[in-house]
């Protein structure tokens, strides 16, 4: 029943953001770009962070 | 009658504190949003070292932000001390952004810095990443409301002239924050805040590697920086391709001059990748042309006309005659607002009243209706910005861009093999890449502002027009004081970051500390707050097994 309510609140909540980039999108092509390359530079670089440390455990030999 | 020195010391000095005031504003944008990707790997990975990177780069941003914000507070003054005709002619619409980034900036991002800084024991892991995240979003959308003013000066939109007021009017809101040029504007503005932050970490980084101090920190922030700084850039390139697409639309005459394009060439028109431009002889001196390419980067088409500055000025010659009779309009309105041949005559030249006042300036006792052809023609020439200024202004500005590329794409390379403190050479180039995104954001403001001349707002309001009517002496010693408190700011700037860096992050890490980044010394704050991470919470079991 928890998975059920986690699904179709998440499953909303996708909806919503759906509607709000298609008009966004349309209105506001930008800004839009703005708040997607945002997250996905903040994303990436965290990654980064993440591979350097793999990269070090890996040379160090440690465990993962 | 307005004076023309009082005019120009009006520029130079809301010039020179705008100019001051973004040497500290493109850190604090990237650096909040560096920030926020350093502390979702702490909470992602529970490892103290992120968590010692947010602090220290936090405490970096904590100086530049106080500066910053001391320095843009009276800009929004100057506005009303300096600008006055300007703030009641534009105040309904320029007020409103104004006025929310006043309240974006001191109450929702000064806030949200304070429960960063000293949030980090009295917050959950969560939480504090919110509030890092907020203040990220903060520092940007306060951003994003001065730009969308700034837009409005650049191509008006959502606004209509009422000559019953003699003012503008605000029409629609959305259209005012949506107008292209805001849009573009403000992307580019905020992401070459990021490209500028991830040279600074970058750099920082260089100089700690070089020194072999903190080693553990700095390679990661050097790893996430040039990773940071390589997307930056690519996106500060094509929203300055986007800028340029939709200035070829809404200001013609700034494109031509950024282009140095005086004739009007047949599609597709060369691109001039040098030229020394002489605005007296409407010619360049000598130019070294790519064919073809001007047009397809411009337009993005290969057949649109790019009309040159000859024929710019002869277009804006016709509108200053056609703009003359919307300004007699405007004067006998101003006596009887309900003449209704005075308003017929209005309405039937409104698109030009801009124009019309720009001839004002040159009229005998700047009355309109005594403008000469040569007052005409003088007041057409001035349509034209200093092309020889922009023009270069501009290259230099691409051309620091394209260098940021190349070095974050060899910071990424030699990162990625994990031998960037292989190259010293390398480490200390980034060193003196620290001012370079610095240059280029005053760069990319100089060919905005200087190219928007010589309007506030572009086609309705001449500079000359807009400003206050102080004495000479009074703008002299406004500047003077302005310009001698500020440079004191870049000094105690200057000084309180060479002195934190030189201090380092709060604990030892890296060569000294051993281990890969995590932290063994467990410090109060580390465990206050009900928050341990992962490997502070491991190193406490196995002491607890160890006493057992």
């Amino acid at each position: 029943m928890k998975v059920i309510g986690y699904f179709l609140l998440f499953f909303v909540l996708a909806m919503i953001l759906i509607v709000l980039a298609i008009i966004l999108g349309d209105a506001a092509p930008w800004y839009f770009a703005w708040i997607i390359g945002t997250g996905l530079l903040i994303l990436t670089s965290a990654a980064a962070g993440f591979m350097f440390d793999t990269q070090e455990d890996k040379a160090k030999g440690a465990p993962q | 009658m307005i004076n023309n020195t009082v005019v120009e010391l009006s520029r130079w000095q809301f010039a020179s504190t705008a100019l001051y005031h973004f040497l500290f504003v493109p850190l604090t944008l990237g650096l909040t949003v560096f920030l926020a990707a350093l502390e979702t790997v702490y909470v992602v990975t529970g490892k103290p070292i992120y968590r010692e990177m947010t602090q220290f780069w936090g405490k970096l941003l904590l100086i530049n932000f106080a500066l910053g914000v001391a320095t843009g507070l009276t800009m929004e003054f100057e506005f009303g001390t300096n600008w006055s005709f300007y703030s009641g002619f534009v105040g309904d619409i320029f007020g409103a952004p104004l006025a929310i980034e006043g309240l974006m900036a001191f109450f929702m991002e000064s806030t949200m810095i304070g429960l960063m800084i000293f949030g980090w024991d009295r917050l959950s892991r969560g939480q504090h990443l919110i509030v890092t995240y907020m203040v990220a979003l903060g520092s940007n959308l306060s951003a994003l409301w001065i730009l969308v003013a700034n837009g409005f000066m650049q191509d008006p939109q959502g606004a209509i002239f009422n000559p019953v007021t003699m003012r503008m009017e605000l029409q629609s809101f959305s259209a005012l924050i949506f107008s292209h040029d805001a849009q573009a504007k403000f992307v580019h503005t905020s992401i070459a805040g990021y490209v500028t932050a991830a040279i600074f970490v970058a750099g920082v980084s260089a100089f700690y590697l070089l020194k072999k101090r903190h080693l553990e920190i700095a390679k990661r922030s050097f790893r996430m920086a040039t990773i940071f700084g390589v997307l930056s850039t690519i996106g500060v390139i094509t929203l300055g391709d986007a800028l340029g697409f939709i200035g070829a639309h809404a200001q013609p005459a700034k494109i031509a001059a950024m282009e140095a394009m005086w004739e009007t060439e047949p599609a597709p028109a060369p691109f001039n990748l040098a030229a020394w431009p002489n605005q007296a002889k409407q010619e360049n001196t000598w130019a070294l042309q790519i064919p073809y390419l001007l047009t397809p980067l411009l337009t993005h088409t290969l057949d649109t006309k790019i009309p040159g500055i000859a024929e710019i000025e002869a277009d804006n010659a016709l509108r200053i005659k056609n703009g003359i009779p919307a300004v007699e309009a405007l004067k006998l309105l101003s006596a009887n607002p309900t003449d209704p041949v005075a308003m017929a005559q209005f309405k039937a030249h409104e698109k030009d009243l801009g124009y019309g006042f720009l001839v004002a300036r040159y009229a005998p006792d700047q009355d309109v209706s005594k403008a000469t052809e040569a007052d005409i023609a003088q007041a057409a020439k001035d349509t034209i910005p200093d092309v020889f200024a922009i023009y270069w202004v501009f290259r230099i500005m691409v051309a620091f861009a394209f260098l940021m590329l190349a070095f974050f794409v060899f910071g990424v390379i030699y990162s990625l093999r994990n031998e960037v403190e292989k190259h010293p050479v390398f480490l200390r180039f980034a060193l003196w890449m620290i001012p370079v995104p610095f240059l280029a954001c005053e760069m990319g403001w100089i060919t905005a502002e200087l190219g928007r001349q010589p309007w506030t707002v572009y086609n309705l309001l001449p500079t000359w027009m807009s400003a206050s009517s102080h004495s000479v002496s009074y703008m002299v010693f406004s500047l003077v004081g302005f310009v001698s408190l500020y440079t004191v700011f870049i000094v105690i700037e200057m000084y309180l970051m060479v002195r934190a860096i030189k201090q380092g992050p709060d604990a030892p890490h890296g060569a000294d500390a051993g281990g890969h980044g995590h932290d063994k010394t467990l410090g109060g704050s580390v465990l206050s707050g009900g928050y341990a991470p992962v490997h502070a919470k491991t190193y406490l079991n196995e002491q607890s097994s160890k006493e057992v």
